[in-house]
């Protein structure tokens, strides 16, 4: 297989107007990271910023690294090289004057609640009610009362459109609603940052649209998210910026009304021409 | 087919009624003697004690195993094979004698006076030799099985849990455990069935169980046949009582097939102020 080059810096790093800070909360930093399972090199040279309540979709090939960047920034997956800050803090690491040390287990926790994550399989817990779902992590890790919890879980039920769902198991709920669940699960730890991997790809066609509403009004809101998806639709009407990932790097980012009609690089009229 | 089926039960039926050496007078006699009754009521406790201690010991140590600390995944590993590897008869015989390798078992603060020794022969008798030996022995295929319900837990659902912040405790108790029940929970009425078969066992320590209570009678009336005929009545039993119990917890932990079963829970949620 011939050795891919990193694609030149040919552009301007893009900055989505009318947004936020680009340290501290609601953000993510991302440079010269990569990250290898085994021999197989992910992600090569990642270098992005994200704004606080930039809302942005990352588009690319599967294999792409796509979802591998998002696991990464959920401290699912450990980095092997580069830096990760998110929401202005290390990710998993505390710099002081001397040190560049490793954080404490209940430190990487609590950076782990200010990150949302919401995943393609949805992954809510077959053992709990869509209510318990919600309450367990705010009672847990949290440790708001009980009380509080389930008051906190209704009202995440009802903006996510499941008023009166809260004691259904999640294998009574169709897909989409299993989905708003997750979503309303991430949300009730109180993230600065949302992740969406494919949030919609496994659910059947007519139930994406209730998922992309929840997801819409939450960009309204001005969280930060990080979606990756095949929905060109949402890319084109919520988001303020566009990732396309090809090979492990980042080919091409823009505002995404003119990189979907006019993509700048090769790669991505490649890839756009196949799934436009 | 039918036919085959046929002749051969009406065989067996033929032989088992006519065949006078079956003594079944002599089964009715004893089925319900104070001495037969005695050694099933200790079989049966000690069937439900062992077990109650080997799934503890087992979680215990299936909890071990799944450690991400290496000496305790180790420590739980030698558990296992050690366990499993050797004969559960032998381990009995050597619980009963572990007199001879530990004749005083001091009980106190490690390294320090403080404490006093016991006598290991007065401490462990034959019955509790018995229950150490087959709990310690359960224990390890416990521990297996519980590990199997372990790793049937998709890899997403602790993905979910590391991304609200949990703790591998805070995981293992609200989801992995849990979830692992289904699994776990046949598995284990299997093993309660086969336990109290395993019981029998402890007839070679001179424990009054089932068996041996039926050996004493022979021993002395020579009706070898007809008195374990008695204990094979018994062990029958009890064994098709205690998958009974299995399939109702079965049903308990799967609440999340009742949507699948057609019957939805009705919502009953008050809507906040």
């Amino acid at each position: 297989m011939p050795e891919q080059s990193a694609p030149t810096p040919s552009m301007e790093p893009f900055r989505p107007a009318g947004l936020g800070d680009t340290d501290g909360p609601g953000t993510v930093q991302i440079r010269k990271l990569v990250k290898s399972f085994g021999a197989n090199t992910v992600l090569k040279d990642i270098n992005v910023d994200i704004a606080a309540g930039e809302v942005c979709v990352l588009i690319g090939p599967s294999g792409s690294g796509k979802s591998t960047l998002l696991r990464c920034i959920d401290g699912l997956e450990q980095i092997d090289s580069g830096v990760l800050r998110v929401n202005g803090e290390d990710l998993g690491y505390i710099e002081d004057a001397t040190h560049y040390r490793p954080l404490s287990r209940t430190d990487r926790r609590r950076q782990r609640t200010q990150i949302g994550m919401v995943f393609q399989q949805f992954n809510l817990f077959p053992n709990m009610t869509a209510l318990e779902n919600i309450t367990v992590g705010q009672t847990l890790v949290k440790r708001t009362t009980r009380a509080q919890a389930k008051q906190r879980a209704r009202e995440l039920l009802t903006r996510v459109g499941l008023e009166g769902h809260g004691n259904h198991y999640p294998a009574q709920l169709s897909g989409g609603q299993q989905q708003r669940v997750a979503i309303a699960r991430s949300l009730a730890m109180d993230p600065q940052v949302m992740l969406f991997d494919e949030p919609t790809s496994a659910l059947d066609p007519e139930l994406v649209g209730d998922v992309l509403d929840v997801m819409r009004q939450l960009a309204d809101e001005g969280m930060t998210m990080l979606v990756t998806t095949h929905e060109m639709g949402f890319a084109r009407e919520v988001a303020n910026s566009l990732l396309f990932m090809a090979d492990g790097y980042i080919v091409e980012r823009g505002d995404p009304r003119e990189v979907l009609a006019n993509p700048q690089e090769p790669r991505t009229q490649q890839f756009l021409k196949k799934v436009l | 087919m039918w036919v085959v089926c046929l002749i051969i039960t009406a065989g067996i039926a033929y032989t088992l009624i006519t065949n006078p050496r079956y003594h079944w007078s002599t089964i009715r006699h004893y089925l319900t003697a104070a001495t037969v009754l005695k050694g099933l009521w200790l079989t049966i406790w000690m069937t439900v004690l062992v077990m109650l201690i080997a799934t503890i010991l087992g979680l215990l140590v299936a909890v071990m195993r799944a450690s991400k600390i290496l000496p305790v995944r180790i420590l739980a590993i030698c558990y296992i094979n050690v366990f499993r590897g050797t004969p559960v008869l032998v381990q009995l015989i050597l619980w009963f004698n572990i007199a001879a390798l530990y004749p005083h078992i001091r009980l106190g603060i490690p390294f320090t006076p403080v404490g006093g020794n016991l006598n290991t022969n007065a401490l462990i008798s034959a019955t509790t030799a018995a229950i150490i030996g087959l709990s310690l022995n359960e224990a390890a295929y416990m521990a297996e099985i519980v590990r199997g319900g372990f790793n049937s837990v998709p890899k997403g659902q602790l993905e979910a849990g590391d991304s609200l912040g949990m703790s591998e405790a805070m995981k293992m108790r609200k989801i992995i455990i849990p979830q692992a029940m289904p699994t776990v929970i046949p598995a284990t009425g299997n093993q309660l069935i086969s336990m109290l078969k395993e019981t029998s066992l402890v007839s070679v320590l001179g424990v009054a169980d089932l068996l041996a209570s039926v050996q004493l009678i022979y021993a002395r009336t020579y009706e070898t046949i007809p008195m374990l005929i008695v204990a094979c009545i018994w062990y029958l039993v009890v064994s098709i009582l205690l998958s009974y119990p299995q399939s109702k917890i079965e049903a308990h932990y799967d609440k999340s097939s009742r949507a699948i079963l057609g019957k939805p829970l009705p919502t009953v949620e008050v809507p906040h102020a």
